[in-house]
């Protein structure tokens, strides 16, 4: 290949083009010049480089920090995760449980033939059914209540809190009088149907105190 | 990390002593202000006179690189140690710098460089600077960090978040680029 003034570009890309573009460089003055210039170009750009001081900068940006908010405490990762976790068995539980007081089955005979026992009353099978998701959705309220509690005893929580605080002990409050009414009456359809509202009220407000807490 | 630089002498010396930039880090992430003011040593030098060459003035410079210190300070927390900290830096610097010449747009002052008498013969170092504004953004941020900050193409592809091929790339057409205008110049007024 005859090299010529236009190839120089692509030499300059590409070393192994050098040794032709050398012979060439011998001979032509154009793109000798081009070629002192490319390699002053990297000289000269180290000359770039602007060194000054500057006795107040450090000051200033440690002044502007000064001026920034205080840093929030770090909340751990598992925090979320857990949060995230526990709602999500919590409303799994909420929706899958309780069939028989959630979604009561319309009656397969007709509404006449229906007795008051039947609408009323569980079985004993669907009594032991809602016994034992009674039981589960219970320990997913207490774990996401374990949650809430570090926004219910923060001392900086907003005024808010303290209403979701009175709201808990008066849910709390109805929920084990409901259950020593049930206990009495554990086949009492409508009974474990208000329980069940309870602590759907009580689920509610723990999952907005600890929503809470992740906003601030 | 650890940055390789050849120039200029005095930042390089500073950087080897930076061996413990993940400690650093934590130490930063604690809140530490005498962690940042380490950072700051370290890397302000590098990171003013990048900022000079993107804004043209040395006052600018500064305002570009202390905001470029609070939004680290913001957002350390959050930061994720995939790519070092100065290259992070260097990137919310960029974009610091870019911000001051919008709003300069927004007022309508004049762009940079104290333009030079056409009658003065100029040094290659001036028409090097010149020639500089001839380029696209992307050529220019890697033709000065490679050439004047002394950056790997790695450290380059690292903070403008493109392949280190694209890097190599840019900084050859920059030069070409460059080459080109120098050497038309250089015919006309005999650098």
């Amino acid at each position: 290949m005859k090299f010529e003034c236009g190839d120089l570009d692509r030499a300059l890309a590409n070393p192994d083009l050098m040794t032709e573009a050398r012979e060439h460089l011998r001979h032509c003055a154009t793109c000798r010049n081009e070629y002192r210039v490319w390699n002053e170009i990297s000289t000269t750009a180290k000359q770039l480089h602007q060194e000054w001081d500057s006795p107040d900068l450090w000051l200033r940006i440690e002044r502007g920090i000064g001026q920034e908010p205080p840093r929030k405490r770090p909340r751990p990762q598992w925090h979320a995760w857990m949060f995230v976790a526990a709602a999500a068995v919590v409303t799994a539980i909420a929706f899958l449980s309780w069939p028989q007081l959630t979604h009561v089955k319309p009656p397969t005979k007709s509404a006449g033939q229906t007795t008051a026992s039947e609408r009323d009353f569980l079985t004993e099978q669907a009594l032991r059914n809602v016994e034992k998701n009674e039981a589960a959705y219970r320990h997913s309220i207490e774990e996401l209540s374990n949650l809430a509690q570090p926004e219910l005893g923060s001392q900086t929580a907003p005024p808010i809190v303290a209403s979701y605080r009175e709201k808990l002990l008066m849910l709390d409050s109805a929920i084990e009088e409901t259950r020593s009414i049930v206990a009495q009456n554990r086949f009492n359809v409508r009974l474990q149907r208000e329980l069940a509202d309870l602590y759907r009220d009580k689920q509610q407000t723990l999952e907005e105190i600890v929503a809470s807490g992740q906003r601030r | 990390m650890t940055w390789e630089v050849s120039v200029p002498l005095q930042f390089g010396t500073a950087l080897r002593d930076n061996s413990t930039d993940a400690e650093l880090l934590e130490r930063c992430k604690r809140g530490e202000l005498q962690a940042f003011e380490r950072l700051y040593t370290l890397h302000a030098a590098r990171m003013k006179s990048l900022a000079f060459h993107l804004l043209g003035s040395r006052d600018d410079a500064e305002d570009a690189v202390q905001e470029t210190f609070l939004k680290v300070y913001r957002g350390i927390e959050r930061f994720e140690s995939n790519s070092a900290v100065s290259t992070w830096m260097l990137r919310i610097l960029i974009n610091c710098c870019y911000d001051i010449l919008r709003k300069r747009q927004r007022l309508a002052e004049k762009p940079m460089p104290k333009e030079v008498p056409a009658h003065t013969k100029l040094t290659l170092k001036v028409a090097l600077e010149r020639a500089l504004l001839t380029l696209n953004e992307q050529h220019r941020l890697v033709f000065l960090m490679f050439e004047a900050e002394g950056m790997k193409h790695s450290e380059i592809a690292s903070v403008l978040e493109v392949p280190e091929g694209t890097s190599r790339a840019w900084l050859f057409e920059a030069k070409r680029a460059l080459k080109q205008v120098l050497t038309q110049r250089s015919q006309a007024h005999e650098i």
